[in-house]
């Protein structure tokens, strides 16, 4: 019977990706007209994928799909109780700085298993995201998380990422930077989510100090609500960190648009961080984003981002544009190539870096 | 209008709203306003080279590269790389990845988790820093492990270069009794010395020729007028620190009473860069003991 629903599952998939083929990462949420929690555990995105999330990813993403004449890999180890995922990319990059050798190397970026045991199916869950390399081992979340029995409400305690925005890939995009709020600072408390019809909304209430010794008995507030039609989505996100040192507020509105076979992002954010001293904390940072599906397993990704570091001072903005191509060639394994070009004031030569990248990428 | 060159136009309205970057007049090099006493000051990441200190390292390092991210209340790990906390958060302070492991041990580079972490080196929890972005360039790594083997002073070079070049420590330490084998001798200076100024009439190694060589040496025992024999060595410089001396016998110190001679006085004595000898001549006396 199982088999029977995975082979079913796999066909949906399989037409679905005929109608709307696709990639990787949040656009595929925009290019499907899902919410993330379609694909992963994690109903803010990222980490292990459902059961749904990796039939699809064997199926439909891929160029071709190798028929090994075995049921599609679901995470399952052994029991319905108990399922790993996991993720890898390894790096073959050269950055170029003005004035400065080039550097080439190799870099395996991250490794990272995931685990999920469902004590409760479909209830409640027990979820570990570690990363075990580079380096030693750096847990990233650890958290436990209930539903409700009509899976609208869900409450997460532990330690997680934070909900604001678009949950990027690209973890050095200017819109994660300048909030900090990405998948290198998951922050403990505990997140309150909404998830029903076309909404999807978390309101988080945590530490503030991503990882760190907590120093005062301020506390960080993430709220982040968005629409969620099948092909748009729009939403806002806004964060309050109050911390001894002064306090942090963002707020941005982002969103997603399918058009063909482009699916557009985009998102736009101000912050202002009085624990910077000399009021340097105003800042803007805007993100624009297209992904091109060519054609089954080949995406085009075009970003530009825009950065003001310093609202309150003309003349000091940086821009980003990336251009990388992805192929997805078969199940769990994709090709990553691209190119970084920052651009900023004259007189900083790190702001006129250039990256260039293969990156191989692979995931169960 | 077909769907590929509908999206080159949408992409190309796109990037001409988009805006440029800055000409960055008025800024310093780290794109703070000139003169406002900024976190970055002057001198930034663009000019010269990092030099072993904290203004210059919170310039051309910590203020353009790592708080970018290290900043703030929410700042990973809570380390804040700002000029205002950067000292704070580093010095004596233990590294949340690794409690155990202080970011900034003044005095010992290797010990020290914020070198580790830019180095990538073996056992680090985590990424390399910077994240993303390549690594350091190797002669700012070094810079930033001089500061840190100077003691990660809270003042500039200039400050530093002011301090009294002296004899900080040595290994084996002065009156000390080790066991066998001894295959080198670790001189640690105040900061950076005069390599060109390290010979063997500035630095040598004697072995007492006493019949009581192996008793136990004193800290104020010089043995001045005891016989001695020159033992034969090379002298290394420590490329990971230059305020350290490696005083390498050319074979394994065997039991007895050593003096290591350090010449701060006369012509062309132990100096440092800006040419301030020593206090005068440095007698250090350990003893080999028996295996």
């Amino acid at each position: 019977m199982r088999r029977l629903l995975l082979g079913l599952l796999a066909v949906a998939g399989l037409i679905a990706g005929a109608l709307r083929p696709a990639v990787a990462e949040p656009y595929l949420a925009v290019q499907f007209g899902m919410k993330c929690n379609q694909c992963h555990v994690n109903p803010t995105g990222g980490g292990l994928r459902t059961t749904f999330g990796d039939v699809l990813a064997q199926t439909v993403i891929p160029a071709e799909h190798l028929d090994t004449g075995a049921a599609p890999w679901t995470g399952e180890l052994g029991t319905r109780y108990l399922r790993a995922g996991g993720d890898l990319r390894f790096d073959a990059q050269a950055t170029q700085v003005p004035h400065s050798a080039s550097v080439q190397e190799f870099s395996l970026e991250q490794a990272r298993v995931y685990l999920e045991a469902n004590v409760i199916p479909d209830r409640l869950l027990a979820y570990i995201d570690e990363q075990v390399a580079p380096g030693g081992s750096l847990n990233r979340e650890a958290y436990v998380l209930f539903w409700t029995a009509s899976h609208d409400w869900y409450v997460k305690a532990g330690q997680m990422y934070l909900p604001f925005g678009l949950r990027l890939q690209d973890q050095s995009a200017f819109v994660l930077t300048t909030t900090g709020i990405n998948m290198t600072t998951p922050d403990q408390g505990v997140e309150l989510g909404y998830e029903h019809g076309a909404w999807d909304a978390q309101l988080a209430v945590s530490n503030g100090t991503a990882g760190g010794a907590v120093k005062s008995d301020g506390k960080q507030y993430s709220l982040n609500a968005a629409y969620v039609h099948s092909a748009w989505r729009l939403g806002l996100a806004a964060n309050e960190n109050n911390q001894a040192s002064g306090a942090k507020r963002a707020e941005g509105v982002f969103g997603g648009l399918r058009l063909g076979p482009v699916s557009w992002l985009a998102q736009a954010e101000i912050t202002d961080d009085r624990s910077i001293p000399n009021g340097q904390g105003k800042q803007l940072a805007t993100l624009l984003e297209a992904d091109w599906l060519i054609a089954r397993g080949h995406n085009l990704k075009i970003t530009d981002e825009f950065l003001n570091p310093n609202r309150a001072v003309p003349n000091g903005e940086q821009t980003r544009w990336s251009v990388v191509y992805e192929l997805t060639p078969i199940q769990f394994a994709q090709l990553r190539a691209g190119f970084r070009r920052n651009d900023g004031i004259p007189q900083d030569n790190l702001e006129h870096q250039r990256l260039y990248f293969i990156e191989l990428h692979g995931y169960f | 209008m077909p769907i590929d060159r509908r999206f080159g136009f949408a992409f190309s309205v796109a990037v001409l709203l988009a805006a440029c970057a800055g000409n960055g007049e008025g800024l310093d090099q780290n794109g703070n306003p000139i003169g406002s006493g900024g976190s970055g000051g002057s001198g930034g990441s663009g000019s010269g080279a990092v030099t072993a200190d904290l203004q210059s390292i919170e310039e051309h390092v910590f203020t353009p590269i790592c708080s970018k991210c290290h900043i703030g209340g929410s700042a990973p790990e809570g380390l804040e790389l700002d000029a205002d906390h950067a000292y704070q958060d580093l010095v004596g302070v233990p590294s949340s990845e690794q409690p155990s492991v202080l970011r900034v041990k003044p005095g010992d580079p290797d010990l020290s988790y914020m070198v580790q972490k830019i180095e990538g080196a073996p056992g680090i929890v985590g990424s390399q820093m910077p994240l993303g972005e390549a690594p350091l360039p190797a002669a700012t790594i070094a810079a930033i492990r001089q500061w840190v083997a100077n003691g990660a002073p809270n003042v500039s070079t200039g400050a530093v270069m002011s301090q009294v070049f002296e004899l900080r420590s040595t290994s084996p330490a002065r009156g000390a009794t080790v066991a066998p084998p001894v295959r080198q001798i670790v001189i640690a200076f105040t900061h950076e010395f005069d390599a060109t100024l390290v010979n063997d009439t500035t630095v040598w190694l004697e072995r007492a020729a006493s019949p009581d060589a192996t008793r136990p040496a004193s800290a104020e025992d010089a043995g001045a007028d005891e016989p001695v024999q020159r033992i034969a060595v090379s002298l290394m410089l420590n490329r990971h620190n230059p305020a350290t001396l490696i005083v390498r016998p050319l074979e394994p110190l065997a039991p007895g009473r050593y003096r290591l001679r350090l010449r701060g006085s006369g012509g062309a004595a132990l100096a440092d860069l800006g040419a301030s000898t020593l206090q005068g001549d440095r007698t250090i006396v350990f003893t080999v003991g028996a295996p």
